[in-house]
């Protein structure tokens, strides 16, 4: 059981770990002993009541760990001054820049394996489009356009562009 | 910890170091005592509870002189003490505020 408690204490982060662990281990032993005389009932209600205990404490623990590193709100309205770029993004964008490559390779292998005029298919022409078409055409472009804004819009507000707008700058020119 | 009412296992965590400062096993005691054996409390509880007092400063945490290993021990702060008999007027009231609804009740 003590071997299965020190296993669940690692579920907590490590800095709940330094302060609390050997403390924990040493009420946990202690109490254990206290229920070795008991009844097996009331030893297997004790080691359940710890490991739930332990799971809810260390789940709990985590929650609050993450918000305490990543402060949403903090995150969301302060400044930043230096330019980040984080290396998750490098890798996403050469894997992506992978994928490309590997697409057009394939691309160019599959041309190149097939004769350049096929007598079983009929030569394609482009149909003019439908009027059905025009329209959703038409919708696709203008919500293209629509999200394109909004995420200029975004962008400029989160970089605090908008805050230039409030600052007044005619104390510093008399 | 700015919100009351307090949950149960805090408010006992709070009276048990109200009498007497205590180190963990102690309170585990003392908390299964008071509430008639009602409420036994886990390490894991014990312990996040604790870390949330000592955080808000309601409680902090000294080395015992007498204890061979110097284990450490909690006791109340001032703070703490003003919380908890904030609690307790609340809980005063409360009580004192269902007696008399009830009691209107019934007649």
């Amino acid at each position: 059981m003590l071997a299965l408690y020190r296993l669940l204490l690692q579920l907590y982060p490590a800095g709940y770990r330094h302060e609390y662990e050997d403390e924990m281990i040493a009420v946990f032993q202690e109490a254990r002993a206290c229920t070795e005389a008991n009844e097996p009932f009331v030893r297997a209600a004790f080691c359940f009541r710890e490991i739930y205990g332990l799971l809810r404490g260390a789940l709990h623990e985590r929650v609050r760990f993450s918000a305490d590193s990543t402060p949403f709100a903090a995150r969301r309205f302060t400044m930043r001054s230096e330019f980040r770029f984080p290396k998750s993004t490098m890798l996403l964008m050469l894997i992506i820049l992978g994928g490309v490559i590997l697409a057009i390779e394939k691309a160019k292998s599959i041309a190149a394996s097939l004769p350049h005029t096929n007598p079983l298919l009929p030569p394609i022409h482009p149909l003019p489009p439908t009027f059905a078409q025009a329209v959703g055409l038409m919708f696709a472009v203008v919500y293209a356009g629509a999200i394109v804004g909004w995420v200029v819009l975004f962008a400029l507000r989160r970089s605090g562009l908008h805050r230039l707008e409030d600052m007044d700058t005619s104390a510093s020119q008399k | 910890m700015n919100a009351l009412p307090l949950t149960e296992p805090v408010l006992l965590i709070l009276l048990s170091l109200a009498e007497l400062p205590r180190h963990g096993y102690s309170i585990l005691q003392d908390v299964e005592s008071i509430s008639g054996g009602r409420v036994r409390l886990s390490t894991g509880t014990l312990y996040g509870a604790l870390r949330r007092l000592l955080e808000d400063g309601w409680i902090e945490q000294f080395e015992e002189e007498e204890s061979p290993r110097g284990r450490r021990a909690y006791r109340l702060t001032a703070a703490g003490r003003r919380n908890l008999l904030l609690e307790v007027d609340r809980m005063k009231h409360l009580t004192k505020l269902a007696s008399f609804r009830v009691a209107r009740k019934e007649i």
